[in-house]
């Protein structure tokens, strides 16, 4: 479930977000009340995920009407998984309440970083003290807590790196995530870059952070489930391994994407089309694609490889139709042998090598 | 019957884009052969390609008829290529003439080009009216460009006729110059039927035409003919003018130039230069012809996909058809498959042969960096010759390397001397003289390596002279050089298609040049690749390729899986059109690396 309001937009972000359109938000909630309708019924699911956008930038009246929407349309399994996002300054002690009482049990918490320079290149609004607080809000009420970090920001060093993580693993989370930072095309940051008035890290200081980020985690008993998550043990995000391993999921809101019945399709990302179009009744569905059965086997490689459980051969026949061995031949063997793959017979995954170069490895076996 | 005395044959012999092809339509227009409204530019150029370029390369005789002082003549104007690399089809359409209109740009002036095939012309015995072209563009300067006519080839001024293809200026008196100036054609019309095969080309309906002059006798539908250079025979189906659509006729008589067909199949039995006679009653000697050009650049073409072989080797028959003077033999290369050496005349009929191919065929071809023929003698006594560097035999076998050597002559502005010289001495050129063809503009001339011209001299020309200079070269022959085979080495394996012949004092530059332009050409990979170029066993320059350290998409969550799974689809695809050299995945440019002469 997608909320597209923030209260601004940072340099790195493509997603479909607006800034200083706070008068829309009671329509969009409509608009997504409309979209939801759409289903017909009510749809019981097991892992709920609202993200944006900034979900806690609604005001806790607002917050409770859309949790009331979805807890109306999308009731949740109740050993279910509920993730909402939110951002460091807009989660007071009532917002928290309020997720708490519809059911939220994880909170991921936008930190990206505990050093303001990094952040102030981040064009990121909130300052570091505001972090800690936040997550013994969030604690307090129950809630797990996951944080994301970035690395790989301009001006970063190494040292730095190290003192977000130390920061981080200091609040205790459940649950890491460490994104290398990536200029999106058209982005604030991407064009800066194009200008020349930021110079991005080495890809050898970038390999050194990750690594670093593997290190430290692994050290402190955090698993490295998929390329750029950590959890403790049973904690990881069911929401987010339903994508991994290419399993179906709806999505509803601005620019969401869904994949239904081997369709994936994404809503369009204008916010007054999206608005006129959903409380019309119409469809909000931009563009859909339905692939072969073959390339979405392939798709399901490459995705299912992004795990630190790779790919099961019997479950991925099973649920593409195709023998992995077939599908990619002897490329597979050579990878083994260069030590980008490991493959113990049945499952078939990256090496920490081959965590570092997963595109490289990826355009391989397509 | 027409008689001799009211036939010209003619060709009109120019530099490029000096108007040759606008004053040949000029011609058409003035005497009638095509309507103004037809009327447009470049009707003899029938191939895209020669309208793109500007460039004629396949010559198409036309005849036209034309009134003078209370006369009808014949005049068959023989059209002439206009570049370099097709000198020897101007000698072929020279042998057909009497005489040649040598068509010089009045702004531009005296090109190298003019100079050789004016030469060619005196050669043949050709009588030339000399036409000063473009005159009434503003910037034309007629006295200095006569001055240079005199200088370069003895012509004098008041031979000079002044004409605008564009306006029609002075084409009646050019057609008057050649009537009254290029004498009839003689030979007996009562003799046997001897006649000069000078073009010919394939036509899938109607089998080989086959262009001729008739030097003696008459050439008849029906008639029972011999190709005197096969023996073969054959009866006349069809005979024919182009005017300047095919016009058939029923004979052609002495002095007169048009085609016949007769059911030849395969065009390899006709032969250019051939004689063609009467088969009951042969002529009794068969007229000298000429020698059919040898191909001095070859290259591989290999298709990018295998599965193309097949299809690449009927496109080049197809090609070899009605282009005797492109050869092509199969061949394998270890780094790209199946594929073919093939021969042309220069760079210039190299890239046309390969645009018709990919254009034409629709077939994505990788082809490796020309190189010339070289002469081995063997320790053994041999004389080997060699068109791909692969067959290169080892340097204890080698008694002696020769390799082509051209007489390059330069036409340039004065002032680029000095640079020019330079040039030529970077390429191991020997200067041979100076002529002053004008206080500011002047003829050098040189003996160079034809292989030091293949790559990128011409270019070199126009930079140094901003665009002034022009050139023109015949091959003298082979002289032995201090010549070595460079290898490359791509992580450990030697690629074949990569390996050139160079001159031993340029090899280590020549290596270093092209490792850094094949660094930039491959891309990065899992591993560190390292690349080496050797003479024989030893290394003489080496570059790596670093590794990709970090290369991975940090999110990928719902909303990503689309963009991303098409973006490595894209980059995958990328990858598949690349040739494999071991792990290391080459792209098609790699191979023209070494065509790259500067640092």
């Amino acid at each position: 479930m997608h909320v597209p309001f923030c209260a601004h937009h940072c340099g790195y972000c493509d997603f479909a977000v607006v800034a200083g359109r706070d008068e829309l938000i009671d329509r969009y909630l409509d608009a997504l009340e409309a979209e939801l309708a759409r289903l017909g019924e009510a749809a019981s699911v097991e892992t709920l995920f609202l993200g944006g956008g900034t979900p806690t930038h609604l005001a806790p009246e607002q917050l409770d009407r859309l949790l009331a929407t979805l807890a109306r349309w999308l009731p949740l399994h109740p050993q279910g998984e509920f993730t909402v996002e939110a951002n460091p300054d807009t989660l007071s002690d009532d917002k928290v309440a309020v997720l708490a009482r519809w059911g939220v049990n994880r909170v991921s918490l936008g930190a990206q970083s505990f050093a303001s320079a990094t952040l102030a290149v981040l064009e990121r609004a909130h300052q570091p003290e505001a972090i800690a607080p936040a997550v013994q809000r969030v604690r307090r009420a129950g809630l797990m807590v996951s944080l994301d970090l970035i690395f790989g920001v301009p001006g970063q060093s190494l040292q730095d790196w190290r003192a977000d993580l130390l920061q981080a693993l200091s609040l205790q989370p459940d649950h890491l995530s460490t994104y290398g930072l990536t200029y999106e095309k058209g982005t604030p940051l991407w064009k800066q870059r194009r200008r020349g008035q930021l110079i991005p890290l080495s890809e050898a200081d970038e390999l050194t952070m990750y690594e670093l980020a593997m290190d430290l985690l692994g050290e402190r008993g955090f698993e490295h489930y998929e390329i750029s998550n950590f959890a403790f043990s049973g904690r990881r995000s069911r929401h987010n391994q339903v994508y991994w391993a290419n399993h179906a999921y709806h999505g509803f809101g601005l620019g969401a994407a869904r994949y239904v019945h081997g369709v994936r399709s994404v809503n369009t990302r204008d916010l007054d089309g999206y608005l006129r179009k959903a409380l019309a009744g119409e469809s909000v569905t931009r563009a859909s694609e339905q692939l072969a059965p073959e390339e979405r086997a392939r798709e399901t490689l490459v995705v299912q490889l992004r795990r630190s459980d790779g790919i099961e051969r019997a479950a991925f026949t099973e649920q593409t139709g195709f023998v992995l061995d077939e599908l990619i031949g002897t490329r597979l063997t050579t990878l083994v042998e260069q030590g980008f793959l490991h493959d113990d017979g049945q499952h078939v995954c990256l090496t920490r090598r081959g965590k570092c170069v997963a595109d490289a490895v990826i355009e391989r076996l397509l | 019957m027409t008689d001799p005395q009211f036939i010209r044959n003619f060709s009109i012999i120019a530099h490029i884009d000096h108007g040759k092809s606008t004053l040949c339509d000029q011609l058409l227009l003035k005497t009638g052969a095509i309507s103004e409204r037809d009327f447009r530019n470049q009707v003899l150029d029938s191939m895209d390609l020669e309208r793109e370029r500007g460039i004629t390369i396949r010559m198409h005789p036309v005849t036209v008829y034309h009134e003078y002082k209370g006369k009808t003549y014949e005049l068959n104007l023989v059209d002439t290529p206009g570049h370099v690399d097709f000198g020897y089809e101007v000698s072929r359409s020279l042998a057909a003439c009497e005489g040649a209109v040598l068509l010089v740009d009045a702004t531009q002036g005296v090109q190298a080009q003019t100079v050789a095939n004016a030469y060619l012309a005196i050669e043949h015995d050709l009588t030339i009216v000399p036409v000063l072209n473009k005159i009434d563009m503003a910037i034309a300067r007629p006295e200095a460009v006569a001055e240079e006519m005199d200088s370069a080839l003895g012509i004098k001024a008041d031979e000079i006729l002044h004409a605008s293809g564009k306006t029609g200026q002075g084409v009646e008196e050019v057609l008057a110059a050649v009537i009254d100036r290029v004498p009839a054609p003689s030979g007996d019309v009562n003799a046997p039927l001897k006649a000069l095969v000078y073009n010919s080309h394939f036509d899938s309906y109607k089998g080989v035409v086959v262009y001729v002059r008739v030097k003696e006798g008459t050439l008849r539908k029906g008639q029972r003919i011999k190709l005197m250079r096969g023996g073969n025979e054959y009866e006349v189906a069809d005979i024919g003018q182009f005017r300047p659509a095919p016009t058939s006729c029923s004979q052609l008589v002495v002095g007169q130039v048009g085609y016949f067909m007769a059911q030849i199949k395969n065009i390899a039995d006709v032969h250019i230069g051939d004689t063609v006679t009467d088969a009951l009653n042969p002529t009794a000697e068969a007229l000298p012809g000429y020698k059919e050009p040898k191909p001095m650049v070859f290259s591989g073409l290999y298709p990018t996909n295998n599965n193309d072989f097949e299809t690449l080797r009927e496109e080049l028959a197809k090609l070899r058809l009605n282009d005797s003077s492109f050869v092509y033999q199969p061949e394998v290369s270890e780094g790209l498959g199946f594929g073919f050496r093939c021969g042309f005349l220069g760079m210039l009929h190299r890239e046309i042969i390969q645009q018709r191919l990919e254009r034409d065929c629709d077939l994505d071809l990788v082809q490796t960096a020309p190189n010339v023929t070289y002469e081995i003698l063997t320790r053994r006594g041999e004389t080997l010759l060699i068109d791909n560097p692969q067959k290169v035999p080892d340097a204890g076998q080698i008694e002696e390397f020769r390799e082509p050597i051209v007489r390059i002559n330069f036409l340039i502005p004065a002032e680029n001397i000095g640079d020019l010289m330079t040039l030529c001495h970077e390429r191991r050129a020997v200067y041979v003289r100076t002529e002053y063809l004008s206080q500011s503009r002047v003829i050098l001339v040189f003996e160079m390596p034809l292989a030091e011209i293949i790559y990128d001299l011409y270019d070199k020309l126009k930079s140094v002279t901003h665009g002034y200079g022009t050139m023109d070269y015949e091959v003298i022959g082979f002289r032995p050089a201090d010549l070595v085979r460079l290898d490359v080495l791509v992580h450990h394996k030697r690629v074949d298609a990569l390996s050139t012949i160079v001159h031993r004092s340029n090899a280590e530059r020549r290596g270093r040049i092209l490792l850094k332009k094949l660094r930039e050409e491959i891309d990065r990979h899992l591993f560190e690749v390292v690349l080496q170029a050797a003479i024989g066993s030893r290394i003489i320059a080496r570059e790596n390729i670093a590794a990709i350290k970090k290369n991975v998409t940090a999110k990928c969550y719902g909303g990503d899986i689309t963009r991303k799974r098409k973006l490595w689809a894209k980059q995958a695809a990328g990858k598949k059109r690349m040739k494999m050299i071991g792990q290391v995945e080459l792209p098609q440019e790699a191979f023209l690396a070494v065509l790259e002469t500067d640092e």
